[in-house]
Parts: structure tokens; C-alpha cells; sequence
């Protein structure tokens, strides 16, 4: 029974409303007069997802030898992580494909291109004589770079990735191959100057990065704000959902490249970031053959021709090849 | 008082009390009723001619009025039905289209330079496509209206952000495809939840539609209307000795005809509805269902490689669709899903196996045999069921519906005739007794 009062109220009650008066405009009035269905509910927004920072660093490391990486050993070659390259075919680097000028898309070519991707191709061709066709590239986030090394679903990172004594518990690191430094990207006119002047202001860094750990401690007062890589920031930054962009003045310089509002403040560099090849924490070998084809690189200016082509134009600073500095043990 | 009334007061007891119980309409006659016959003494027989004729009248116009009522919202139901199935097709082709353009979209943007014109002109039709289509719906459904405007706005954030990704890319500036990311993103995350509402509500209101014809109602108004012609006819055949009213009788066949009429109609109506809902109504949903979670797969393939090899979700995202796919579509369209699928996996292979050029090459190839094509094969054919099927639909609830119309007008006229039976039948009785 309940289901014929059902249908009868569903009868009386839902109907559209419709001319339907004809010769039995009583009865139609009548099937009409409760006419209209109840309005389709507008879904509840989910709550926006919490963008999680990345835990704060241990305070205890010796920056003095957090570069300090295995010297080039000539036997590396012959390593297991080299001969389990060789066999796949094809070495698999994480890289990003946003940070312009480092490792990002070419739109017009499709390839992923910049100084980072040099560096691959460099250490590709030193294992298989020529790196086209034995590079496998691997978007990343930054977050993702220590959990797949650690995983050991990719053999390097090249990727901007800051070398220190924290993340040496968890990965292992080429030789510095770059030197780079954080600094703030800010809207032209914004009146930001320096550090000083974000009290207030939202400053944005990619999760999982050591900018966003850095800018909480030098601007405490500053509202972080994250994203999931660099060019996320430019998004929120030209949407206005963020003040200023901190991370490597590498990646300023391509973020600052794409929007003629924005300005990287070049007087102060916040933090020292020297750059490593992140590798496997067990796999010391590889890292002492990449030592080895960074020394080869300097000794080419094959490391000089791809920072004059990709860094020089827009940091506007002639750099030479950091000094490697080794000794650390596997 | 009046004179008969007077009389009828004063009427001596029958010399032959009454001893008919429960005569049913039809009985043969008994003898001729004299005024000796009538009831005891102390009943006021005019007044229950006047009650009972009151009664049957009543019975007979308010069955003649609540069946044709259920007939006329029958015919509404039917009505209400195909519109609702319409709207829902038009939300679902929506859904699809947005999907379709976002495939559109995530595909063109893995090519390098400049994008293919087919392409954009697809992608710029499916736009315009959405946005009519998001107009009519407003205008079909107003209970719908709310969320179609949150809809317009969001797709409107949608294409903007597409149009950014679209500009920087042009540029040159890697910026450009993370708008497009984000707006992908945005798709599934604010359009998405709102196609979904929209999908809900309306497949609630065809189903209910649908399943709205009732005829144990039909048969209950008309069992009640019987019941209580038979009750009166008996009060009668007690007073007067008669077996039979042969108005009342002819009311009650009446109603038990219309009765008989109503149900067998709203019955034929109620099953051949619910073949629909099984049948092609079933299969217009189905399909639109599998057109959209296609395009999705499409869309999740492209983003895959945008990825490039890191697209571990979006392939799960690819998987998530393409069952979603199997479980949906129509014979003839699955056989053309599994061609793009069997390209899918091609392109996987060459992705995993480090070959990354040419599976985008692959992917974005306009070539007949790619399968950038063979899902346009999909989505036409697709589109092209969906369309059948709601027609099909539609055109059933529509066609012969005005039956419901012509039953009432006449339940309405042989619901009056009952009453002007019973009114004639007693009257027959109450001429006697005067």
C-alpha cells in the first residue's frame, strides 16, 4: 500500500508544470496545481585539500660538508648500478618539465629541454657512447624526488635539487655541479623590496622543497603558501591567490621569462642552494662515474657551453663550474 | 414537511416484511411493490431514497472524477517522462562534450607547436555545443536552473583557464601547461560534482515518471464506486421487495466497464513503461554513460603522457573509465571502443618501454588508424546510439499518450450517465412509493 500512496503523491505532487488543459481544463487544473519538481541540489564544495608543508629540517648539519660527495672512481664504470643500466637500455632520470630554463617543455618541439636535461643527456652519453634514444625522462615533483630514488624506480634526480646533510640520510649526491641561491620573485610596483617588507604577505614555494622551509624561517611572518611545482606558483601568482614566488634564483629567472609583471628582487640572495645529481643511497658507484663525467665536462667546457646557453641570458652572471669537493665515504 | 413525507410518516407496516439479502445487480426482478410492502412504520422511507440517491450519485461522480483525474496525470506522467528523459539525455550529452573538449584539449597540447586546426575547431564546436545545450536545459527544466547556472560559471572557468594554457603555449612558456593541467583538474574537481547532481536528478525524476502509472489505484476507485452501488441497490431490494434497481444496476455496469477499461489501459501503459525503462530508456543512459567515461579515458591517456612518466594516476584514471566503458556500452559501440583500447595499450608499451616520442606520436597521430581517431569513431557512433535510443523513448511515451485523454473525457461523461441511472433508478422507486 505504501507504495501506491507513493505513486499517488509522486502524481499530485511531482509534476511539471504543463499546459495540459484541453476539454478537461478541471482536471488538469487540478493535476496541476502542485505542479514542480524540487529544485535539483546544488552539490556542497568540497573542503579545498590542505596543502601540507614539508616537515621542518633537523637543525643539526654541517653545511661546510654537506657538499662533499664519493671522488670519480675509474672502476665505477664496471659497477652494479652501471651494468644494470646498460642492460635496461637506457638510463631513467627524474627531472621537471615546468622549470624553464633548468628542465622544461619545449612547446614548439615537444622535448624536454635545459641545463638539468644537459646534464642527463651528459651522464647518458658517458654510459651508452650518445644519449639520444638511451634516456628515459621522468616528470617529477619535487616531492617526489627522495621517494622514488628511494624506491629506486629512477636512477638520478636532475631536477634542482639542493644538496644537504638532511637529505644525505636519505639519498646520496653527485658533486655540487651548480650554485644557486633562493631569492623572491614579486609583481612589478608591489612595493615589496626585500625579505624584510613579506611580514604579512603570501609567499609561495613548491612543496617539499627546501624554499619553503627557508622562507618560513627567514620571514616568519610571511604566509606561506604552497603548490605542487614552480610554475603552480606563477599560476597562483598571476591569479593573484599569492604575493611573491621564493625558490632558486634558476627558477626565478624562467618563472620572471613568461610574465613581463613580475620581477626577481637580485640584490639579496636568501640562501646558498648548491645543486647535486640525486642518487640511490646504496648505489655509491653511480655516483662516483657521475663524478667522473662532471670532471670530464669541465674539462671539455661542455658544462660552460650549456650554462652560457640556458642560465647566462637571463641571470646575467658569467659562473664557472663549482669546485667538487670529495671524501665523504659510501 | 411535506405531504409524501407526511405520508410516508404515517405508512402502515408491509404485510410481507422484506427478506432479499445481498442481490446482487442483474438478479431477475421480483413482485410489483405496493405501499403495503414498505418498511416498518418507523422508517422515514423518502429520506433514504434521499440518502441513498445522494450516496450512489456521489459514488458514481467522485469515481467518475478520481479515475479521470488518475488518467489525466497518467497522460502527464507520460508527458513528464519524456521531458525528463530528454533533460536527462541533454545533461549527459553536456557531461560527454566537456569531457570530449577536454580530450580535445590535453591531446592537441601534446604535439609540439602549433596545434592541429581540426583539432581546435573541435574543440571550439564541443564549447558552443555546451553552452546551447546548458541554455536548453535551463529552459526545459526550471528546477534545474540553479545548478545549470553554477554549471555555466564553472565551465566558463574552465575555458578561461584553457585559454590561458592555450596563450602561453604559444609563447613558448611552460606556464601554459600547467593551466592546462589545472583546468583538467578543474573539470573533474567543480564540473564534475555538478554533472552529477544534474544526472541524479533527473534520471530520478524520468524513473519516477515512469513508474507513476498505478492501476490498483484505477481499480480501487472503481471496486469502491461498485461497493457501494451494490450496498445501496440492497437497501433498496430490503424496502422494496425488489431484487433489482435497474438504474442503480445499470450504474454498476457502468462503472465496472469503466473500471475494467481504466485498468486494463493503465496496466498496458504501466508494463509497456517499464519495458521502456528496461529497454531503450536503459540504453540511452547507458550509452551516454559510456560516451562520457571514453572521452574521460581519452583525456586521462593524453594527460598520461603529459606526465611522461609519472602519469601512474592518470592511467589509473585511464582504467577507471574504460571499465566504466565496458560496463556501458551498446554491443556495436564496444566492439569500436576495444579498437581504441587495443591502441591504448599500444601507446602504454611504448611509454614503459622507454620509447616516449613515439608514443605521443602515436597518440596524436590524426592517422585513421591511430587512436585519437578510432575514439572519434567511438564517440560518433556513441552519440549516434544515445540519440536512437532517447527517441525511441521519447517517441513511445508520446505517441498514443492522448488515449489517457479520450478515457477521461469519457469516465467523465459514463461516471455522469451512472449517476443520472442511479438518480433515474431511485426516482422509479420513490414514484412507486408516492
Amino acid at each position: 500500500m505504501n507504495r501506491h500512496l507513493a505513486a499517488a503523491r509522486r502524481m499530485t505532487l511531482a509534476r511539471a508544470c504543463r499546459s495540459s488543459a484541453l476539454g478537461l481544463s478541471a482536471l488538469a487544473m487540478l493535476a496541476v496545481t502542485a505542479c514542480g519538481y524540487d529544485a535539483t541540489p546544488l552539490p556542497r564544495a568540497d573542503e579545498p585539500p590542505v596543502e601540507q608543508s614539508a616537515p621542518a629540517a633537523p637543525p643539526t648539519c654541517d653545511a661546510t660538508t654537506a657538499t662533499q660527495s664519493y671522488g670519480p672512481d675509474a672502476g665505477a664504470a664496471q659497477g652494479a648500478s652501471l651494468q644494470r643500466i646498460r642492460a635496461r637500455g637506457y638510463l631513467v632520470a627524474g627531472v621537471a618539465a615546468d622549470n624553464y630554463l633548468l628542465g622544461s617543455r619545449n612547446p614548439f618541439t615537444g622535448t624536454i629541454e635545459g641545463f638539468d636535461i644537459d646534464m642527463v643527456n651528459a651522464i647518458a652519453a658517458a654510459i651508452f657512447g650518445e644519449a639520444q634514444g638511451h634516456v628515459q625522462l621522468r616528470v617529477i615533483t619535487a616531492a617526489d624526488r627522495i621517494p622514488l630514488l628511494q624506491a629506486d624506480e629512477i636512477d638520478i634526480v636532475a631536477r634542482n635539487m639542493t644538496i644537504n646533510c638532511t637529505r644525505w640520510q636519505q639519498i646520496a649526491f653527485s658533486a655540487e655541479y651548480f650554485r644557486s641561491g633562493q631569492k623572491l620573485l614579486v609583481r612589478k610596483g608591489s612595493g615589496i623590496k626585500s625579505i624584510e617588507d613579506m611580514s604579512g604577505r603570501r609567499a609561495c614555494a613548491p612543496v617539499g622543497t627546501t624554499s619553503i622551509e627557508n622562507i618560513q624561517e627567514l620571514a616568519p611572518e610571511a604566509i606561506p603558501v604552497t603548490a605542487s611545482n614552480d610554475t603552480g606558483c606563477l599560476v597562483k601568482f598571476q591569479n593573484g591567490e599569492t604575493d611573491a614566488i621564493t625558490t632558486d634564483d634558476t627558477v626565478l629567472a624562467g618563472l620572471a621569462a613568461q610574465d613581463p609583471y613580475a620581477q626577481v628582487l637580485t640584490k639579496q640572495r636568501l640562501t646558498e642552494e648548491p645543486y647535486g645529481i640525486g642518487v640511490n643511497a646504496q648505489r655509491g658507484d653511480l655516483v662516483k662515474f657521475i663524478n667522473g663525467v662532471f670532471e670530464r665536462m669541465r674539462a671539455d667546457g661542455s658544462w660552460q657551453a650549456s650554462y652560457d646557453r640556458w642560465l647566462k641570458p637571463s641571470l646575467q652572471v658569467d659562473a664557472t663550474q663549482p669546485t667538487p669537493v670529495y671524501g665523504r665515504r659510501p | 414537511m411535506t405531504q409524501a413525507h407526511q405520508a410516508a410518516a404515517t405508512a402502515p407496516a408491509p404485510a410481507t416484511p422484506s427478506t432479499a439479502r445481498g442481490t446482487a445487480p442483474g438478479a431477475t426482478t421480483g413482485a410489483p411493490a405496493t405501499a403495503a410492502n414498505y418498511g416498518p412504520a418507523t422508517r422515514d422511507v423518502p429520506r433514504l431514497l434521499n440518502q441513498w440517491q445522494v450516496i450512489a450519485v456521489a459514488a458514481c461522480l467522485l469515481f467518475a472524477f478520481l479515475t479521470a483525474f488518475l488518467q489525466v496525470l497518467g497522460w502527464q506522467a507520460n508527458r513528464a517522462a519524456a521531458d525528463n528523459t530528454e533533460q536527462l539525455v541533454r545533461v549527459q550529452n553536456i557531461q560527454s562534450t566537456l569531457f570530449r573538449a577536454d580530450a580535445l584539449a590535453t591531446t592537441s597540447f601534446l604535439v609540439g607547436g602549433l596545434e592541429p586546426p581540426e583539432q581546435r575547431q573541435a574543440y571550439d564546436d564541443a564549447i558552443d555545443q555546451v553552452t546551447r545545450l546548458i541554455a536548453d536545459a535551463a529552459e526545459a527544466q526550471p528546477a534545474d536552473r540553479e545548478v545549470l547556472a553554477a554549471l555555466n560559471a564553472a565551465v566558463n572557468r574552465y575555458t578561461t583557464t584553457n585559454t590561458q594554457a592555450r596563450d602561453n603555449n604559444r609563447q613558448g612558456f611552460p606556464v601554459g601547461a600547467e593551466y592546462l593541467r589545472g583546468a583538467s583538474d578543474q573539470l573533474r574537481t567543480d564540473v564534475q560534482p555538478l554533472m552529477q547532481a544534474l544526472t541524479d536528478a533527473n534520471s530520478q525524476r524520468a524513473e519516477d515518471e515512469l513508474s507513476a502509472q498505478d492501476p490498483l489505484l484505477v481499480l480501487l476507485s472503481g471496486v469502491a464506486a461498485m461497493a457501494v452501488l451494490w450496498w445501496v441497490n440492497r437497501n433498496l431490494s430490503k424496502v422494496f421487495n425488489r431484487l433489482l434497481n435497474v438504474g442503480v444496476a445499470g450504474a454498476f455496469v457502468l462503472v465496472a466497464l469503466l473500471t475494467l477499461i481504466a485498468v486494463v489501459v493503465s496496466s498496458s501503459q504501466d508494463n509497456a513503461n517499464s519495458e521502456l525503462r528496461d529497454g531503450s530508456y536503459r540504453v540511452a543512459v547507458a550509452e551516454a554513460g559510456a560516451r562520457t567515461a571514453a572521452n574521460d579515458a581519452k583525456s586521462n591517456e593524453s594527460r598520461r603522457l603529459g606526465a611522461q612518466g609519472s602519469g601512474a594516476v592518470f592511467e589509473e584514471g585511464w582504467q577507471s573509465a574504460a571499465q566504466r566503458v565496458e560496463e556501458n556500452a551498446s554491443l556495436d559501440t564496444l566492439r569500436l571502443w576495444q579498437t581504441y583500447s587495443g591502441l591504448h595499450v599500444r601507446v602504454v608499451e611504448l611509454d614503459e618501454s622507454g620509447k616516449y616520442d613515439e608514443a605521443v606520436a602515436l597518440a596524436t597521430t590524426v592517422d585513421p588508424d591511430g587512436p585519437t581517431a578510432a575514439l572519434d569513431t567511438f564517440d560518433q557512433a556513441s552519440q549516434q546510439a544515445v540519440s536512437t535510443a532517447a527517441a525511441a523513448t521519447t517517441d513511445e511515451l508520446r505517441s498514443g499518450n492522448s488515449i489517457f485523454l479520450v478515457l477521461a473525457a469519457l469516465t467523465l461523461l459514463l461516471g455522469l450517465g451512472a449517476a443520472g441511472l442511479s438518480t433515474w433508478g431511485i426516482a422509479q422507486r420513490r414514484r412507486e412509493y408516492a
